[in-house]
């Protein structure tokens, strides 16, 4: 089976408890500081995917990390996956599971690329029109990148908003390129 | 010299720019998760169609082959070197299509409608799927016009119609695609005036070559200009040296070529050259997508694979304008191993097959048409009243021979009648061989079959058979010219003709024996 559906299966059963016990708010918030200390920490995750170590340990170190800091029903859900083998794809079913509370609540996470530090009433006004556009709530992350020459580009899952300059003249070369009509 | 003002030049590249839109230009893209053999994953691209095109960097394209639950198998157009992890797809919203147009005849393209003679680009007129769903029932009607290939033993005993499917099988090196070509140059003639005259409708030919090698091409293309045949035919070409994904839609592409002179009420031709390294190249494809390998190692749909491609081929009602789409595909067997699994498939799918024998060609009997198992099941029907009349009794004399030729070996007292059907058929195979790139016109095929099956040559030796032919043409051109005018008219085979056909072989039989 692919990791994929596995994972999908996870936190399902994740978002479906939470549900049931009423307390998701609570396991949404968890979920985030579990994802991001994954995504921040590659040793953790190597520790997880490793098949040297034992489960006992896995778990004390998991409990180590996240005691006191999560709830009980997530430290369970954490035990849960380690005692059934599947620690090594953590990090996937919490990604999982976030994109499903997004798609639950209706968020849509935005990367915007520009050329230069925007101001924040730009960023603000940025967000809003690719909400008008989406019809979702838009929680947009900007990087700064100068390759893109001028202008921005906004990246909504597996949709891009290219207004960049270097877009603008890569289609210019196309173009060029392309039979000239006189 | 000319001169050009600087303000000119702005003037132009002004005009050019003037068009340019500045706007967000919206899209979707991908991440490539694992590339290599030709075969891409890629994350994301959720809303991409099955066998949509998507472009990768440098400029390779690829298309989508596989939609599974969290990634899409794609199969690269170009080379896989030029893509890395983590590069980005972009969607076409374009299915993986072909470029159609009169402006493609004489040119030679691959199978995505790049060129690859040098002539600059293509000039098209529209895009067309390659993969398009074959026209049902209400939409077609019988075959029932002759394609005349122009080889004698063909379009006699094993005719073919516009709008048929006929298989040419045989091991390498057998002439399969003599034949084939052939088949194009004979059709220079539905391109003149006289056949305009007769009421020929020309027919537009495509040539698919499919993992063969570049230096065969180039001198399939030669000769095909040499004849003038190039200025009604396209070659899209997917050599040995090209990626897998191309063999495999190179006879797609071909097809959507012909169909657009069918659908424009024309007639189109379509060889494809050959249908095993096709499925070879599909065979690669599927198994490095990680599909089920079946019997030969093929997929399962294998057998899909070819029913589609020729079920394309079709003979138009009249209300859809009557255009045809005659389809010749090329399967090459291994030891004469005609029941291994493509060569088994692809002749159920098909309306008849030429059978091609080494032992024959060997022999010197070329084309090497083994015509006992040669057979066409529709073309019949279209064959021209004079030709059904005269080759009525040649294939039975053959079958004659062939039995009284095994037989004969051993014994050496053979009475009279025996002699004379072996004297016949001896005559009959000369009389069949011919020349490769020498089509030849129907009324004179017409004319030979009459002299050999009603015995004219039995006065002439084995040896002198293609001459006396030859030169009999030229004396019935020059003093009997109304014989083949007569047929060409009527497309029969009236009494007076015969008579007339008699007369010139009894005053030519005459004049050949003193030579």
């Amino acid at each position: 089976m692919s990791v994929y559906r596995i994972s999908y299966r996870y936190a399902n059963s994740l978002m479906q408890l939470a549900e049931e016990k009423k307390i998701y708010s609570k396991i949404a918030q968890d979920a985030d500081l579990i994802y991001s200390s994954l995504e921040a920490s590659k040793e953790l995750r190597t520790v997880l995917k490793s098949p040297v170590i034992k489960s006992t340990a896995k778990k004390n170190i998991l409990t180590k990390i996240y005691q006191n800091k999560i709830s009980k029903e997530t430290e369970s859900f954490l035990e849960f996956v380690v005692e059934k083998g599947r620690e090594d794809i953590l990090f996937d079913v919490f990604k999982e599971f976030i994109n499903l509370r997004n798609k639950k609540e209706g968020i849509l996470r935005a990367k915007v690329v520009s050329a230069v530090e925007l101001n924040d009433s730009v960023k603000k006004k940025i967000t809003s029109k690719l909400e008008k556009e989406t019809e979702k709530i838009v929680q947009s992350k900007f990087v700064v990148d100068e390759r893109i020459i001028g202008g921005f580009v906004a990246e909504l899952e597996d949709t891009v908003y290219d207004a960049s300059v270097r877009h603008q003249l890569k289609l210019l070369r196309k173009k060029f390129a392309e039979e000239i009509s006189i | 010299m000319a001169e050009i003002r600087p303000d000119e030049i702005s003037a132009i590249l002004k005009k050019q720019l003037s068009g340019f839109e500045n706007e967000v230009d919206v899209y979707e893209v991908g991440t490539v998760l694992q590339v290599g053999d030709g075969i891409a994953r890629v994350y994301g691209l959720s809303k991409v169609m099955a066998s949509e095109l998507v472009e990768f960097p440098n400029g390779v394209t690829g298309m989508v082959l596989n939609l599974d639950e969290d990634s899409v198998g794609t199969v690269l157009f170009g080379d896989s070197s030029l893509i890395k992890e983590g590069d980005q797809v972009k969607r076409t919203n374009r299915l993986a299509s072909f470029p159609v147009g009169e402006k493609l005849l004489g040119r030679v393209v691959n199978p995505l409608g790049e060129p690859l003679d040098g002539k600059g680009t293509v000039q098209f007129e529209k895009y067309l799927p390659i993969e398009r769903k074959a026209l049902g029932v209400i939409q077609r009607q019988p075959v029932k016009e002759p394609l005349q290939t122009g080889i004698v033993a063909v379009d006699s005993m094993i005719p073919i119609g516009r709008g048929q499917r006929e298989l040419i099988i045989g091991d390498r090196q057998t002439g399969k695609t003599a034949i084939a070509i052939d088949a194009i140059i004979n059709q220079k003639h539905t391109h003149t005036e006289e056949a305009k005259k007769y009421g020929i409708k020309p027919v537009y030919c495509v040539y698919v070559a499919v993992g063969q090698k570049n230096s065969t091409i180039a001198q399939v293309v030669a000769k095909l200009e040499e004849s003038g045949a190039m200025a009604y035919t396209t070659v899209v070409s997917a050599p040995a040296s090209s990626p897998a994904p191309l063999q495999y839609i190179a006879p797609y592409s071909g097809t959507t070529v012909g169909e657009y002179f069918r659908d424009s009420s024309r007639h189109a031709l379509v060889i494809y050259d050959d249908l095993s390294k096709q499925a070879v190249a599909y065979r690669e494809l599927s198994l490095l997508l990680r599909r089920p390998p079946g019997r030969e190692a093929y997929p399962g749909d294998v057998f899909y694979l070819h029913s589609r491609l020729l079920e394309r081929a079709s003979k138009l009602s009249d209300d859809l304008g009557g255009g045809s789409l005659t389809a010749l595909p090329i399967i090459e067997t291994q030891q004469g191993d005609v029941s291994a699994y493509i060569p088994t498939n692809v002749i159920s799918i098909t309306d008849g097959q030429i059978y091609l024998e080494p032992n024959l060609f060997n022999a010197g009997v070329r084309p090497a048409i083994n015509v006992g198992i040669s057979v066409s099941r529709v073309g019949g029907n279209a064959q021209i009243k004079a030709m059904k009349k005269v080759a009525g009794s040649l294939k039975l004399d053959l079958a004659q021979y062939r039995e009284l030729e095994a037989f004969a070996k051993f014994g050496s007292d053979l009475d009279k009648s025996t002699l004379r059907t072996l004297g016949k058929g001896a005559r009959l195979v000369e009389l069949l061989k011919q020349g490769q790139y020498v089509p030849v016109q129907v009324e004179k095929e017409i004319v030979s079959v009459y002299l050999g099956t009603n015995n004219f040559l039995e006065s002439v030796e084995v040896k002198d058979v293609k001459r006396f032919e030859r030169e009999f043409h030229e004396f019935a051109e020059l003093k009997y010219p109304e014989i083949f005018e007569n047929i060409r008219m009527t497309k029969e085979l009236k009494d007076d003709t015969v008579a007339l056909i008699k007369k010139a072989a009894q005053e030519f039989i005459e004049k050949f024996k003193k030579s």
